[in-house]
């Protein structure tokens, strides 16, 4: 069990308001999960709990047998915006997290420094071939790439360090429908590629359908409690064009009909 | 279709922007030659408006001349030696130290706003502290500084510390804040510590903002420098200024001025350039 998540409950603001209330849900190794519900619900909270990046008031979090108390290496993030360095040119901003966790604050003073980023960036840059892009790009700052190819960059970023799990906030939510697709097409085959757990948070059914080899619904039952788990799908093969639409129905029909 | 040449949709052509640009400039230059002109007219021994040959070897003297209070250079000394025992190498030499001195302690200034704004310990330990600190008058404290710390260099330098420091504490920790909470968790994720984070990712990332805002604070720099030694101090710039202004020697007093704005300018550009040189990433917005 890569993620076990024992009886959470979440409440934000005075007087506190539950945002989650009683999750229980275990992931496994090389899950494809997609956390779906409408906006307000706690799914990033969710996200944010199991990065160790906020801490649920009861219940407990496992990731790999152990809880965290703050982000780190194990747990990959690719957040909606500001997910690069502006200041580290795309080849810097795929290395980093290998130089830093391997040198310290003054590594590269030290002449193995200079041997190892060479090794670090030829691998960064079959990472770059991956996610599509040119070599002419590897010197590029991320504000000079377009939106779409900032989010690719941002996930070579966070496969570099190899995490067990990756957690995408809302990746894609900022890039129009034509990019989302491609994006969409290149997670699902890193994710066969690689078989990292990758835990995608969305509001968008038909994109969780299309990625996901799971499918959770997140919603409340009244306006006063917290959400829970409304919906559990397992999706075993990759939704057909066929059946999307009359499932998209569905599960919009159990996260509306509890947000009342 | 004309558009109105005042209105905002008026579009100048670059010739033209150019000559209005220095039209003030020629225009002030004009004002003050008239005014001269018509003085010296009246009282050819007029002291409060110098004429441009007037000023011209009053500069002369100050560049090649040593300062009244030193001993007067050999009648044989060459050119960079007149220049290096001159009133003028060495009223900015002695500025330019004490300026130079308090730009690097603001260096300390820009990194204890970044511990407050990244570890909350150290925010919740200064932060009330500095902003308090940051209303008091600096000036007002000019002669507690003269009575605690005597009237030499330490006293000046302390004015300006105590000065701008404030600003720049506060500026570097509201620029930390500023900085998205995602990039401090991806740091994180990407197995990065507390102080590669700190050092590697927030202090990188709002250096060219910091290095802007130390520039807008050049000026505050200045001010209080100026007050210091104008006040108590045996050489400098501004204490030029205040001496030679007990017998009027305007014709020191505007060149010297103007002296000062075109250093301040030269240090301004220097580290705009340098500024662009090291963020080739960042656009000021």
């Amino acid at each position: 069990m890569l993620i076990h998540i024992e009886d959470v409950f979440v409440a934000y603001g005075s007087p506190p308001r539950a945002v989650l209330a009683g999750i229980n849900l275990e992931i496994q190794e090389g899950e494809f999960v997609c956390v779906l519900g409408q906006t307000g619900c706690g799914k990033s909270t969710l996200l944010r709990l199991i990065l160790g990046s906020e801490h649920p008031m009861r219940g407990r979090i496992l990731v790999d047998g152990r809880e965290h108390r703050q982000p780190d290496r194990t747990r990959g993030y690719v957040p909606q915006k500001y997910s690069l360095f502006p200041d580290k040119t795309v080849l810097d901003n795929i290395t980093f997290g290998c130089e830093v966790s391997e040198f310290g604050l003054f590594g590269h003073l030290t002449p193995t420094f200079y041997r190892r980023r060479r090794q670090l960036r030829a691998e960064a840059f079959e990472y770059l071939h991956r996610i599509g892009l040119r070599e002419c790009d590897a010197k590029k700052y991320p504000d000079q790439l377009s939106g779409g190819m900032q989010q690719r960059v941002a996930i070579a970023q966070a496969l570099m360090t190899k995490p067990r799990i990756l957690l995408m906030d809302e990746a894609f939510s900022a890039l129009d429908p034509g990019t989302r697709r491609g994006m969409q097409q290149l997670v699902r085959d890193l994710w066969k590629a690689t078989g990292t757990t990758i835990l995608f948070v969305t509001h968008n059914t038909d994109e969780a359908l299309r990625l996901g080899t799971r499918v959770i619904v997140l919603a409340r039952e009244s306006a006063d409690q917290g959400s829970r788990i409304a919906m559990d799908l397992s999706v075993p093969a990759p939704c057909g064009d066929a059946e999307i639409p009359s499932l998209v129905r569905r599960l919009e029909v159990v996260s509306e009909s509890c947000a009342l | 279709m004309s558009v109105g040449f005042l209105l905002i949709h008026a579009r100048p052509q670059r010739a033209w922007a150019t000559i209005l640009s220095w039209f003030l400039f020629a225009g002030g230059i004009a004002a003050y030659l008239w005014v001269a002109q018509a003085r010296h007219r009246e009282n050819p021994e007029d002291r409060v408006t110098p004429t441009i040959a007037q000023m011209a070897t009053g500069m002369y003297n100050a560049v090649m001349q040593p300062a009244e209070e030193d001993e007067a250079a050999p009648p044989a000394a060459g050119f960079y030696d007149r220049l290096s025992h001159s009133m003028l190498w060495k009223d900015t030499r002695a500025t330019s130290r004490r300026f130079l001195l308090s730009l690097a302690l603001l260096f300390p200034a820009v990194l204890l706003g970044l511990h407050m704004g990244l570890f909350p310990y150290v925010g919740a330990f200064f932060l009330r502290f500095v902003l308090f600190f940051d209303k008091i008058v600096a000036l007002s404290l000019l002669p507690i500084l003269f009575i605690a710390f005597g009237i030499d260099e330490l006293s000046k330098v302390m004015l300006i510390v105590i000065g701008v420091t404030p600003t720049i504490i506060l500026d570097s920790f509201n620029l930390t804040r500023g900085v998205p909470p995602e990039q401090i968790v991806k740091a994180f994720t990407l197995g990065a510590g507390d102080f590669d984070v700190a050092y590697r990712v927030v202090l990188k990332q709002v250096a060219p903002r910091v290095l802007n805002s130390i520039r807008l604070n050049l000026k505050a720099v200045m001010l209080f420098l100026f007050a210091g030694e104008m006040i108590a101090s045996t050489d400098g710039l501004a204490y030029r200024i205040a001496l030679v202004r007990r017998h009027m020697g305007m014709d020191v007093i505007i060149p010297y001025v103007l002296w000062v704005a075109l250093l301040l300018f030269l240090v301004d550009l220097g580290m705009r350039t340098i500024n662009r040189r090291l963020h080739p990433w960042f656009h000021e917005a």
